[in-house]
């Protein structure tokens, strides 16, 4: 506990140390308040942020997107897996592929889906879901193959049907990997849909940070960066609770 | 005349040992890479706004003899191979830090964890004013890298058994020594691992930072062509970084399953 302790302290003390080395900098005139304002405005434009619809019409465009994408992603890795698993030669002719696309590198193919889907939604919840889906599809099958051969053997001798033997044996055998791709399907398809944004959309938090540095905005640009940065910490950090969460008692 | 035509084909693929590795998988991923190419074809023959694989290839040949284009090429491949040296020199020294003392660990690793999982492309408006349109895409590239890099070689270290340690305690190794002879050879996997993703990384965090804005390189050549409506020269160049970083990656990977 004690260790904990001493993470959670440390990590919030880095960031305050942080926060303060770029307040004094600013103050003493170390760099331009172009370069980086002093962290007190960017506090202060983020409280009005806050109050804006803009604001929350594009947190709510890129949430759908992300959360979209994470539901299809999780689904379709999942499912993915479980073929890899049955049917172990196809796993074997996708491995190289997903094993060196693992995730981000698909980026590349947006301004390819923006030809053909359009700048809209969709074209980044395709590129996100598959993005989702790959690490989900990695874990869920490495999972299962990791799983001792003793546990199929058990559910033949116990006569359980497929899908008793897949959902009472083979799933909570794997569990701690799903849970795993899981998270990194959740962060992927979040990494993703904001740097699409970022290189073109009409609407979304990454976009609006292109907009806002193309107008030079400079305030309200960082007020997003931080706010988008803030967001996404505090995902991690959830996410790394609820999995400790729902792996405690097992013996790992 | 057969038979001689196969013979050497045969011989040329090397060891007995690495064929039955690349075997069957090979010949699957290929099989799919047709099928994929034959799909693309259809599909291009849907709509008029991508262009067929064939065209795509004379576009990209006929780019590649184009000294501008050639002069984009190696503005990219010089910052992408810039910053996976530094990320990964950066991230592996600090993986090494990270994975030796477990209280720098406790101190660093939830923040670095969470770092990891921030879009770190919104920080890119961030850089320009501080390292210009050239050194800017480097640092992102390099923020790219890193993680996979510091991760994969602390989690490495801390997975050494305890009896390496001794065995260099008991040899009275110098640092450098159990530097070189025990935690290298004993961390090649996962930091294999953690260059295979860098190196998919950089050209990621490059070519995004050159579709913000840049004045020379792929990412450009790839969002003008979009602008002006060239799509054979857009998808062309993107199939050629990612053609590029796909053989890497593989190549790496297959390296990385020969160590057991």
């Amino acid at each position: 506990m004690g260790n904990l302790l001493l993470s959670v302290v440390s990590t919030v003390g880095l960031i305050v140390l942080f926060t303060a080395f770029c307040e004094i900098g600013v103050r003493a005139g170390w760099w331009r308040e172009s370069v980086l304002p002093a962290p007190s405005t960017i506090f202060g434009t983020l409280a009005t942020l806050l109050t804006k619809g803009q604001f929350w019409e594009d947190a709510a465009r890129t949430g759908f997107e992300v959360a979209v994408a994470i539901v299809f992603g999780g689904l379709l890795g999942f499912a993915a897996g479980l073929v890899f698993w049955k049917a172990p030669l196809i796993g074997r002719i996708f491995e190289p592929y997903l094993v060196s696309f693992y995730a981000v590198p698909l980026v590349l193919f947006y301004p390819v889906m923006i030809v053909l889907v359009g700048i809209n939604a969709m074209s980044v919840i395709i590129l996100a879901t598959i993005m989702a889906a790959i690490p989900m599809a990695l874990n869920t099958a490495v999972g299962l193959n990791a799983m001792p051969p003793v546990y199929m053997k058990l559910a033949r001798s116990l006569r359980a049907s497929p899908r008793q033997a897949l959902f009472a044996i083979a799933i909570p055998a794997a569990g701690p990997f799903i849970v795993a791709g899981l998270r990194l399907a959740v962060v992927y398809a979040l990494i993703g849909a904001i740097a699409m944004e970022f290189t073109t959309a009409q609407a979304g938090l990454g976009y609006r940070i292109r907009y806002l540095y193309e107008i030079f905005d400079n305030n309200q640009m960082f007020a997003y960066i931080v706010m988008v940065l803030v967001l996404s910490g505090i995902l991690t950090v959830l996410l790394a609770v609820v999995e400790r969460m729902l792996l405690r008692g097992r013996n790992l | 005349m057969t038979t001689t035509l196969t013979k050497p084909d045969q011989a040329a693929s090397g060891p007995r040992r690495v064929r039955s590795i690349l075997g069957n998988q090979f010949v699957g991923a290929t099989l799919l890479a047709v099928l994929l190419a034959v799909g693309w074809e259809i599909l291009s023959g849907l709509t008029f706004v991508i262009p067929s694989p064939v065209q795509t290839m004379s576009v990209l040949f006929k780019n590649l003899t184009d000294a501008a284009y050639l002069f984009d090429v190696r503005v990219t491949a010089q910052s992408v191979l810039l910053a996976f040296v530094i990320g990964t020199a950066v991230g592996g020294g600090t993986g090494l830090l990270l994975g030796l003392s477990h209280r720098m660990r406790m101190i660093f690793e939830p923040l670095i964890i969470i770092l990891n999982g921030v879009p770190k492309i919104v920080l890119y408006p961030v850089l320009l004013p501080i390292f210009s349109l050239t050194g800017s895409k480097v640092v992102m590239g390099v923020l790219f890298a890193l993680f996979p890099v510091l991760i994969n070689v602390s989690t490495g270290v801390q997975e050494i058994p305890r009896v390496y340690w001794k065995l260099a305690k008991s040899v009275q190794a110098s640092r450098r020594q159990t530097l070189v002879h025990i935690i290298f050879p004993a961390i090649r996997r996962p930091l294999l691992t953690g260059v295979r993703l860098a190196v998919s990384l950089a050209v990621v965090g490059v070519v995004l930072s050159e579709f913000f804005a840049t004045r020379r390189g792929l990412g450009r050549v790839v969002l003008q062509s979009y602008s002006h409506g060239d799509y054979p020269s857009m998808v062309a160049t993107i199939m050629l970084l990612i053609t590029i970083s796909f053989a890497i990656s593989i190549a790496l990977w297959q390296w990385e399953r020969r160590i057991h």
